[in-house]
């Protein structure tokens, strides 16, 4: 009786799982195959496909890579890979991590963009990268149209992270934003942060910003860069920060609520102060 | 009901009596040569040996960057003595080597070395170039990468992610590795390979046309004993020995790898290993690696320590392949045991279901042999859980999407 209870105790709880579960189909696209079976892998066999590259997506809490291959007539394949991550946060992370701010960007998706022989694109918890080889003249055409079809089928697309609108304007370099999942900077305590890239007057510098959970969590990173750097000790209170970090520089920092937000590589103090104060302003009125 | 299964005390016995391997290495070579240097006012100990016959003396640590676009962690590790950065022309979709060559820009040119590698088009179900592998595009894709690092040459070009001995002998890349070398893009010729290993270092020695070889390398690995002894043969023929993958998953939350120290002095026991180029991300795992040269002997405590998560049963499939071919009706034992983790592990019956019928098995499974002959390498009974996980089969879908 107990063996019966346990058995259907375990149906039930594996079936409310189940009904989370959400999958989506390859497209069929006129005029090609798919050649072989879909192939899957999950974390554990992801260096089998990817080698090395593998670690960075373990970074970004990758959970499965399916693999569809496709022919023509003429023998020309494509290739199409859909990464899947826990949350479309992770995904934006691993697709800013290998964006190309150089490339064609193209409406799918999120966002997408194509070089020849392949296009990227991101769409909800997906990262997609469909490539191909020998379509000639017909690249662009052929991996856009598979994109679009693709995209169709992976459900909601969403949208880039809301945070991303608080980096001032002036002097953003285009598609340079980033999430970067772990360790920020180098030091564990910090977790995780968004960044984007600036140029202005010839001055090449970076932005950040640090979402905390609350203000607790906030001080706490506040006070641990204090001591790896071995700061000058005092209260840690909200407000603004120039900290002397042995490893970058002088590093730009204000602390309100439960977000910490800073500039890097940038020395002049009155330039500093100012995108400080938009930072500010901006993510104030989120 | 004569049934024998393997219970877990039996398991962690004979799996111990297995791993009785796991230390006995030769000793150390005495051809490693101790330095003590000061950098930012501090004395570190660095260990060096030579790599093969390339002849470039290196620290037993370098730096896998692969993790990492942070500058001035690469700069840090260059400023504490690390030699060798190892990147790809993958990673990153290209921007890892952009960085590197940020950092490296404006250093002298031997004051460094740098490792990149080039793939081309694969199966990767058979491990076997495809279509668009050509000399052609492997020389292009190195151009690209040197233009990325900002320099006219690498130091070591590795042909990526190699997994069968047919593809180390490719003669597309092997004319290419021959033209970069002619023209100075490249000055040693290497292979990387993170699965079916034994089988490629084997073949990489016996083509002679290797320099290096770039190998995962681990005390986890189930067949670390073939690794080991595939390296000491392609060692003794001159050939520098890169390992990777020592940590493997170790910074990993939770941690795949309790002890980092301990599992990076385990590769570094092997005289055979000349160096390891683990990833990391953050200035503390730096100091970390770097503070392993301190003293390179595993402690007792240190051996108990890798002794026992060495032979941890794992609940799912290790993907170790073994069972391939042992089963007399075919049936593809590393997808059901896939299957069986997506049940159990992910909790996800719709996903598991989607494979089970895309394997297209018989009618009946696994109820047909009077016995099972599959030896599982970590003592699964296989036709058990087959048996068990086949039966989504017959469920219909409606009440799994």
């Amino acid at each position: 009786m107990k063996t019966i209870c346990l058995g259907v105790g375990m149906f039930i709880f594996l079936m409310g799982a189940a009904l989370e579960a959400k999958d989506f189909a390859f497209p069929e696209m006129a005029g090609w195959k798919q050649s072989g079976e879909i192939q899957t892998f999950i974390p554990k066999i992801l260096y089998e496909y990817i080698n090395g590259a593998a670690d960075l997506y373990f970074a970004y809490d990758f959970q499965e890579l399916k693999v569809a291959e496709y022919q023509n007539e003429k023998k020309v394949s494509v290739t199409v890979d859909v990464y899947r991550h826990r949350t479309p946060l992770y995904a934006f992370g691993i697709y800013s991590q290998e964006r190309l701010p150089e490339a064609n960007f193209l409406d799918i998706g999120i966002q997408g963009y194509y070089e020849k022989g392949f296009l990227n694109f991101l769409t909800g918890p997906y990262y997609v990268k469909i490539s191909t080889v020998n379509t000639g003249a017909e690249d662009r055409e052929v991996l856009v149209a598979f994109a679009k079809k693709m995209a169709e089928n992976l459900g909601t697309k969403g949208s880039f992270p809301s945070i991303l609108s608080a980096f001032p304007a002036e002097g953003k370099q285009k598609h340079s934003e980033k999430f970067i999942a772990i360790n920020f900077l180098g030091y564990s305590f910090l977790h995780s942060s968004f960044t984007a890239d600036y140029e202005l007057q010839g001055k090449k510098f970076k932005l950040f910003v640090i979402e905390g959970k609350n203000k607790n969590e906030c001080r706490d990173m506040i006070e641990k860069y204090l001591q790896t750097i071995k700061g000058p000790r005092k209260d840690t209170t909200e407000g603004r920060y120039t900290l002397s970090d042995p490893h970058h520089g002088e590093v730009g920092l204000h602390w309100k609520g439960r977000y910490i937000w800073g500039i890097l590589n940038l020395n002049e103090a009155s330039l500093r102060l100012k995108y400080l104060k938009l930072f500010e302003d901006r993510i104030t009125k989120k | 009901m004569n049934k024998k299964l393997i219970g877990r005390r039996d398991f962690m016995k004979s799996s111990l009596a297995g791993f009785g391997g796991l230390f006995f290495l030769p000793p150390l070579d005495m051809k490693q040569e101790v330095r003590v240097v000061e950098t930012k006012g501090k004395e570190k100990k660095l260990v060096y040996r030579t790599l093969g016959k390339t002849g470039l003396k290196l620290p037993v640590i370098n730096m896998g960057v692969m993790l990492t676009d942070n500058p001035n962690l690469i700069r840090a590790a260059l400023d504490s003595g690390i030699l060798l950065l190892d990147t790809a022309h993958g990673y990153m979709g290209g921007r890892n080597e952009e960085v590197i060559g940020s950092v490296i820009k404006g250093r002298p040119r031997d004051s460094y070395y740098i490792a990149s590698k080039v793939s081309l088009p694969q199966d990767r179900t058979k491990g076997l170039f495809t279509e668009g592998a050509t000399t052609e595009e492997f020389l292009r894709r190195l151009d690209l990468s040197l233009k990325r690092l900002g320099i006219d040459h690498v130091d070591i070009l590795h042909l990526h992610g190699v997994s069968r001995k047919e593809s180390v002998v490719f003669e597309p890349a092997l004319k290419a590795f021959e033209k970069a070398k002619k023209d100075g893009k490249i000055r040693f010729v290497g292979i990387s390979t993170h699965s079916n290993e034994p089988e490629v270092i084997h073949a990489a020695t016996d083509s002679k046309a290797y320099d290096v070889i770039l190998t995962s390398y681990n005390f986890k690995q189930k067949h670390y004993a073939e690794v080991r002894n595939a390296i000491a043969r392609a060692s003794q023929a001159g050939i520098g020995i890169i390992g990777m993958k020592a940590i493997r998953g170790a910074f990993q939350q939770p941690p795949t790898i309790k002890n980092i120290k301990a599992s990076l002095k385990w590769i570094l026991q092997d005289p055979n290993v000349h160096t390891i180029i683990p990833g990391f991300t953050t200035f503390e795992h730096l100091e970390t690696d770097l503070s392993v040269m301190e003293d390179l002997i595993l402690t007792e405590p240190e051996k108990l320590e890798l002794q026992k998560e060495a032979s941890i049963l794992g609940l799912y499939c290790q993907g170790c392949r073994q069972c391939l071919g042992q089963c007399p009706e075919k049936l593809p034992i590393p997808d059901l045991m896939r299957a069986y983790m997506y049940t159990y592990g992910y909790r996800n019956l719709a996903l598991a279901q989607d494979l089970i019928v895309s394997l297209n098995l018989p009618s009946r499974v696994c109820e047909d042999c009077s016995s099972c002959p599959v030896k599982c390498s970590i003592g699964f009974n296989v036709s058990k859980k087959i048996r068990d996980v086949a039966r989504l089969k017959n469920v219909p879908s409606d009440f799994l999407v």
